[in-house]
């Protein structure tokens, strides 16, 4: 430990020395990582940011120190907004995650997705839409038929959420009307199905896997564009006919105005942790796909989700 | 049956009390109080921050030592809601009402170990429920959907009025300042921004951890200055294990013989329930005491049974919650959901096939609460002396003692100086509050149910079309509406007969 620190002090005098800016490209990484995580402890980003770090520390994937720190509040508002105001500092990092595209959209934030050094998309967290298996759909085909003879309920959590935009986007494309339920939490979101009191929920797959490995639950279909390596049996809702596909973020984000070479590392670097056993165990069990995608790529998928995401919110009437 | 349970449980204990199980299990207890003592410090952070000390345990084991300090918080939580009028969380408000006042009546002593007693009671009654009932209380848990949450709200905040002090109308008005906070945040249904004025950290509303430490904490540190207590010499209160003042007479055990099991079996079956479950709970235990008891005006006066009531309920409640967590997957608080989160991490799948697939984890879990609830009743009990001594210190000295904790509190809650505002100004209005004898714990609670109420009402609304059939047509709804209804109409027709006979007797007098 204090071996590796004497010698990235080295390097740093070296690359001070040296005094220009490829320098730093060369040296670089000599500091230590601040990793900020913008929600709290045991939530999925925080989950998913530490996993990222671990598999940093154990294949001494990056060679400095590296502090992990929850900064929460604002559903991401603050976290984000700390990391951004840290512009040209190659030595920060976050995670992100839906809230890094639906914040800016609802509130007054000093940040949007687009102010950040995109470096990759690492997991891809789409939604289940799901039924009670005692219930009378036996297909997404016959849930799209009871809604144009009757009326249908779909739950989520949360009013303005990845959720609703999800069941907006399949509304649209099935072209049936449905009611919204925005509920709570997760557990609330389980009972509503289990209950009886709503038709189906669109929920993240690790909320429902459970239910569904007991028979209880089973899902139509799956948001992703491509089939959850989790659960290859659940076919997508473009497979089905319904053309659309939606998918939260879950990557890793660089402050602005970085160095291109900060960037190519950190991609090089990313790249080799999505290969690890690790990486994939993390995304059994979170219920994820990983269909990673890198650099400016990774900021093109990020722009797309945000147009989705702002046209339901202003469709519902969330926003202006 | 009872075969299953005794080869369930000694499969568990066979984990739960190998020696790592029990090193963690105490550290995990010990953790949990000291949590507890911090207000806003709650349960879900300090799980949150000693997760990463657990890696390189066995899941089992980690669960274990996490779980401790989910219900050990519960035991160290009432502790400056007794001593300084300050509950660390929504589950401890009702704890205040007679602890605080026992505290100083000079029987902080006896207030503590009672309340020691009533959490031991009330946590392990609920893992014996637990572990008996798991699998039935599952399925019961499932059948509530919106609908049915509002209504068990609702009977919630009917019980507040037991709550509100012996002005009703002051009472209201207290609670209505509860809702009103409750409604800053984004809107349920639309998600449009109410009274948030652009700010990013009311999005998710008013956090009620800084408005309860704000009413209570400094507003009983402001009352207290105004009256002149920090003038006053220090008690002196010498207490030892040895003298008689230290422990509860044996008229605080017979007055609350009963007491001991109603709070433990209201509160196991609101914890089952996901939702605020402990809050909940501990409301419902405490409003039924007073209305059974012959002498409801003592309540709120320093009456034991008015803390037993609750703390019986609450810890019953935390083993309850542990229900729907372990059989459905489904977390009843912030705590059990970092919990869940930490089952996630170590590769455990929630839902209901867990118990199926990992008995040893589950069962293990379980017998080690049994152990954990008596590791914490020694702890407390022994520790008790300690806390009292904070009573032997001068006022003068104190004040800025908790001023401090209570700021660190606020300011913890999500590192940024908006909780410090709250809590500042709800220090001025629980001044005035307590000045003008208007209900803080009425506050709080209106605030902590309000927003659920008004959420699982528009779910109803949403659901049933704006008929609102949901509350008669489906079974459980019909049963808690009849309940509700009952509540409501009996006292009032019971009162209106009063008055009709009084008149009749006024009427056929004066004739």
């Amino acid at each position: 430990m204090i071996n590796r620190r004497a010698f990235t002090t080295l390097a740093a005098v070296a690359a001070l020395s040296l005094g220009a800016a490829p320098a730093l490209a060369e040296s670089y990484p000599s500091e230590r990582l601040n990793y900020t995580i913008a929600f709290g402890p045991g939530g999925g980003n925080d989950r998913m940011s530490r996993t990222v770090v671990d598999i940093l520390k154990k294949y001494e994937l990056y060679p400095g120190n590296i502090v992990v720190e929850n900064r929460e509040g604002g559903s991401g508002a603050v976290g984000f907004s700390f990391v951004k105001n840290k512009a040209g500092d190659p030595y920060a990092a976050t995670s992100t995650s839906g809230n890094f595209i639906g914040t800016p959209l609802v509130s007054d934030t000093d940040w949007t997705y687009a102010d950040f050094t995109p470096i990759g998309l690492l997991a891809s967290d789409a939604m289940f839409l799901v039924v009670r298996t005692d219930s009378d759909f036996g297909s997404i085909d016959e849930f799209v038929e009871a809604a144009k003879a009757g009326r249908v309920t779909i739950a989520g959590s949360g009013s303005a959420g990845p959720e609703r935009v999800t069941a907006s986007l399949f509304a649209q494309a099935a072209g049936i009307e449905y009611e919204y339920v925005p509920i709570g939490s997760g557990g609330e979101l389980v009972t509503a199905l289990t209950s009886g009191s709503v038709d189906a929920v669109v929920a993240n797959p690790s909320e429902v896997a459970g239910q569904m490995e007991a028979g209880t639950f089973k899902a139509l279909a799956f948001s992703d564009s491509a089939r959850s390596t989790n659960h290859p049996d659940i076919p997508t809702f473009q497979e089905l006919g319904y053309d659309f596909s939606f998918s939260l973020p879950r990557g890793v984000v660089l402050p602005p105005e970085l160095d291109p070479a900060v960037q190519d590392w950190w991609v090089a670097t990313l790249q080799k942790v999505v290969g690890t056993p690790e990486w994939q165990e993390y995304l059994v069990t979170n219920g994820m796909s990983g269909n990673p995608i890198w650099g400016e790529e990774f900021g093109a998928y990020l722009a797309d989700t945000s147009t989705k995401y702002e046209a339901v919110l202003k469709d519902i009437g969330a926003i202006n | 049956m009872l075969a299953d349970i005794v080869s369930n449980l000694s499969l568990g204990l066979s984990v739960a009390a190998s020696p790592e199980g029990l090193l963690f299990l105490v550290i995990g207890a010990f953790v949990g109080m000291i949590v507890g003592l911090f207000p806003g410090f709650g349960p879900a952070a300090g799980i949150a921050v000693l997760i990463p000390m657990t890696f390189g345990l066995t899941p089992t084991i980690a669960i274990i030592m996490l779980a401790g300090i989910y219900y050990g918080s519960m035991y160290g939580g009432t502790i400056t809601s007794i001593l300084i009028n300050t509950p660390g969380e929504s589950a401890t408000v009702a704890s205040t009402l007679d602890g605080y006042p026992l505290a100083q009546k000079g029987r902080a002593g006896p207030a503590l170990v009672m309340q020691a007693i009533a959490s031991f009671f009330g946590g392990t009654i609920g893992v014996i429920l637990i572990t008996a009932l798991a699998p039935s209380l599952a399925n019961f848990a499932a059948s509530f959907g919106p609908s049915e949450y509002f209504l068990i709200i609702a009977v919630g905040l009917l019980m507040l009025t037991t709550m509100m002090g012996d002005n009703k109308f002051k009472g209201f008005i207290s609670a209505l300042i509860g809702f009103a906070i409750g409604t800053v945040g984004v809107d349920v249904m639309s998600g449009q921004q109410r009274y948030t004025f652009g700010s990013p950290e009311l999005i998710g509303g008013v956090y009620f951890v800084a408005v309860a430490i704000g009413l209570f904490g400094i507003g009983e540190l402001l009352h207290c200055i105004l009256n002149g207590q920090h003038r006053q010499p220090a008690k002196r209160l010498r207490i030892s294990f040895r003298d008689k003042e230290f422990w509860p007479t044996r008229q605080d055990y017979h007055e609350s013989r009963f007491t001991f099991w109603r709070g433990s079996a209201i509160g196991f079956i609101a914890g089952v329930l996901p939702g605020s479950g402990a809050t909940l709970g501990s409301i419902i235990g405490y409003s039924v005491e007073k209305k059974i008891a012959k002498d409801p005006e003592n309540f709120g006066k320093g009456e034991m049974r008015g803390l037993v009531a609750p703390e019986a309920a609450n810890n019953a409640a935390s083993a309850g919650a542990m229900v729907p967590l372990l059989s459905l997957g489904i977390p009843g608080s912030g705590a059990t959901a970092v919990l869940l989160g930490a089952f996630l991490m170590w590769g455990l799948q929630p839902g209901p096939l867990l118990i199926v697939n990992d008995p040893e984890f589950v069962w293990g879990l379980i017998a080690s609460m049994y152990l954990g609830n008596m590791i914490l009743i020694a702890l407390s009990i022994f520790a008790i002396p300690l806390f009292v001594k904070f009573l032997d210190v001068p006022y003068v000295n104190v004040v800025p003692v908790i001023v401090l904790l209570c700021v660190i509190g606020a300011y913890a809650i999500n590192a940024s100086i908006v909780e410090t505002w709250i809590l500042v100004i709800s220090g001025l209005i629980g001044f005035a509050m307590k000045k003008y004898g208007y209900s803080p714990a009425a506050t709080v609670l209106a605030l902590v149910l309000g927003s659920m109420a008004e959420e699982t009402f528009l779910q109803t609304y949403i659901i049933s079309q704006g008929t609102m059939n949901l509350f008669w047509v489906r079974p459980v709804s019909l049963v808690l509406s009849l309940i509700l209804l009952t509540v409501v109409v009996v006292p009032l027709a019971i009162s209106l007969s009063r008055k009709a006979k009084s008149y009749k007797a006024n009427s056929t007098r004066k004739v």
